[in-house]
């Protein structure tokens, strides 16, 4: 418990003395976590987009206008015995004609003007949440194939577009925060070990006096640590801000498009795993810089 | 205490420091190391420090073979020798009193025992009265008292001093010496680098004269001069 006072106490004395350095190294920690945060923010928000999306996703068997009983039923044969449909309504003409008009006011006059309706009857299929995109998209050929069938429209193919692209931003994010993870481990080892050399004469006389090696390199190890503390707290604190910010302006939009609580922050669990990653970042650094301070006083 | 058998040490760039060196200091012994500048002095008191090691020979102190211990070895041995350098090696920041308590504290001594170590090695140096000063507010010899403190506040069996009067005029040069006799009379061995030939004239101690890294000359006739 002395030793452990001892550390931080020098740590952070450590941390006053050479602050303009440390200022640089907890930006950096600062940049890196940043990235990291906003990127699995987004990501996570996205995929929540997404996942309600998909929930919602539906299939329509759209019927020409000749189909016939035997048809439909061959249709609402190979639905039934799906492992991915979770439900089916059948839209009649006159149904279909209805909606339109309840959905599209203006056209409503236009659409009641004409001879006949131009809306095909069809079949809702609502498809269950987690369904495999392969699995539905055979069902769907499947479908298509069967004589009477005029078309399928299937949501996910566009979902799973978005979700590619989901997929790819969060990849380059990924290695954008890696790279910038790497250059801020670095950056903590020069600080840190740019402390080092300010404190080598005492560092000699520690180790000529028979200092423990952990006495030596606890204070330095404490100091990245602390460096990795502050730039994570920054970092996460401008995070919740823009992520209120954000929220602010395009919440409505949002829940408009996916309804409320899609738009949400970090959860705790991943905010704690960032925090103790910044931690963990500061401490490698620490390790590093002074990995080499035994050979300052003994030749081995 | 401490001997040596044909040690050598070479430095990379091919300059032998010490050759073949055999000496012998008994326990509870004040011996000076003499000799011109690069005659191996320092390179001895580092030797010995376990600061480098041997290119050949070996170094027994105390019975334990200083090349072949392991670095935790390293550091329970260095507990029990005390060292003094010509520039003090005093830490700026630090008060003399936080000076020495370092010892102490960086080898895990409670709080108690830490401040009354340094109390009493300050009363002994006879600093006590200057514990809030900073370094750079003490004359040379009292620097370097406080650094003969620091070296004797873990009760070391063996001090080690290199050139510890070089920066000091030849009063205090005297009155350093005589802490050295002083914590020599307590039973430490003392080892002194010194080039300062009138100096071991005065205190009157067995010298070890070093040239190119060999032992040229050893004068027990100046401790029996001295005694005289």
């Amino acid at each position: 418990m002395q030793g452990l006072r001892y550390f931080v106490r020098e740590a952070m004395v450590s941390l006053w003395r050479g602050r303009r350095a440390a200022l640089l190294s907890v930006a950096t920690i600062a940049a890196a976590v940043f990235v990291l945060g906003g990127f699995l923010l987004l990501g996570a928000n996205l995929d929540r987009l997404v996942a309600r999306w998909s929930a919602a996703a539906e299939f329509s068997v759209y019927w020409r206008d000749d189909a016939t009983r035997e048809q439909q039923g061959a249709v609402d044969r190979i639905l039934a015995g799906s492992a991915v449909v979770a439900g089916r309504e059948a839209v009649t003409k006159e149904t279909a004609l209805q909606r339109f008009k309840r959905d599209f006011p203006a056209l409503a006059l236009a659409a009641g003007s004409l001879e006949r309706n131009p809306l095909p009857a069809s079949v809702e299929v609502r498809l269950r949440p987690g369904a495999d995109p392969e699995a539905v998209a055979q069902l769907a050929t499947q479908i298509s194939k069967v004589a009477g069938v005029a078309d399928v429209r299937y949501d996910r193919q566009w979902i799973e577009r978005v979700l590619a692209v989901v997929v790819l931003a969060r990849g380059l994010g990924l290695l954008l925060a890696a790279v910038l993870i790497v250059a801020a481990c670095l950056t903590v080892a020069n600080v840190v070990r740019l402390a080092l050399f300010a404190r080598l004469d005492e560092v000699r006389i520690m180790a000529l006096v028979g200092a423990p090696m952990s006495y030596i390199r606890g204070p330095f190890v404490v100091e990245g640590l602390l460096q990795g503390g502050l730039g994570t707290a920054v970092a996460v604190i401008l995070l919740y801000i823009g992520f209120r910010g954000a929220q602010a302006r395009y919440g409505d939009a949002v829940a408009s498009l996916a309804g409320d609580g899609t738009f949400v922050f970090l959860p705790i669990g991943l905010t704690t795993l960032l925090v103790l990653g910044g931690l963990a970042l500061g401490c490698v650094g620490g390790m590093v810089a002074t990995r080499g301070a035994r050979g300052v006083t003994v030749e081995s | 205490m401490v001997e040596t058998f044909h040690l050598s040490k070479l430095y990379s760039r091919g300059v032998y420091a010490l050759r073949d060196l055999s000496l012998k200091v008994d326990k509870g012994e004040f011996v000076f190391l003499t000799g011109p500048s690069g005659a191996g002095k320092s390179t001895l008191l580092r030797l010995l420090l376990r600061e480098i090691l041997p290119s050949e020979g070996e170094i027994i102190v105390a019975g334990r073979n200083l090349a072949r211990m392991s670095a935790n070895q390293v550091q329970t041995y260095r507990r029990s020798v005390g060292f003094v350098f010509q520039d003090f090696k005093l830490i700026p920041r630090m008060t003399v009193l936080e000076n020495v308590a370092f010892v102490p504290r960086v080898l895990g001594a409670p709080v108690a025992t830490q401040r009354r170590k340094t109390f009493q090695v300050l009363k002994w140096v006879g600093l006590q009265h200057r514990i809030n000063a900073y370094p750079f507010e003490l004359s040379g010899g009292e620097q370097q008292r406080i650094a003969i403190a620091r070296a004797l506040v873990n009760d070391p069996m063996l001090i080690l001093a290199d050139e510890p009067t070089g920066n000091l005029d030849p009063d205090l040069s005297l009155e350093i010496m005589n802490l050295f006799r002083e914590i020599n009379a307590r039973g430490t061995s003392v080892i002194v680098a010194t080039h300062d030939r009138e100096l071991i004239r005065r205190v009157g101690r067995r010298a070890i004269t070093l040239d190119h890294g060999s032992v040229v000359e050893i004068d027990d006739q100046a401790a029996v001069d001295a005694r005289a």
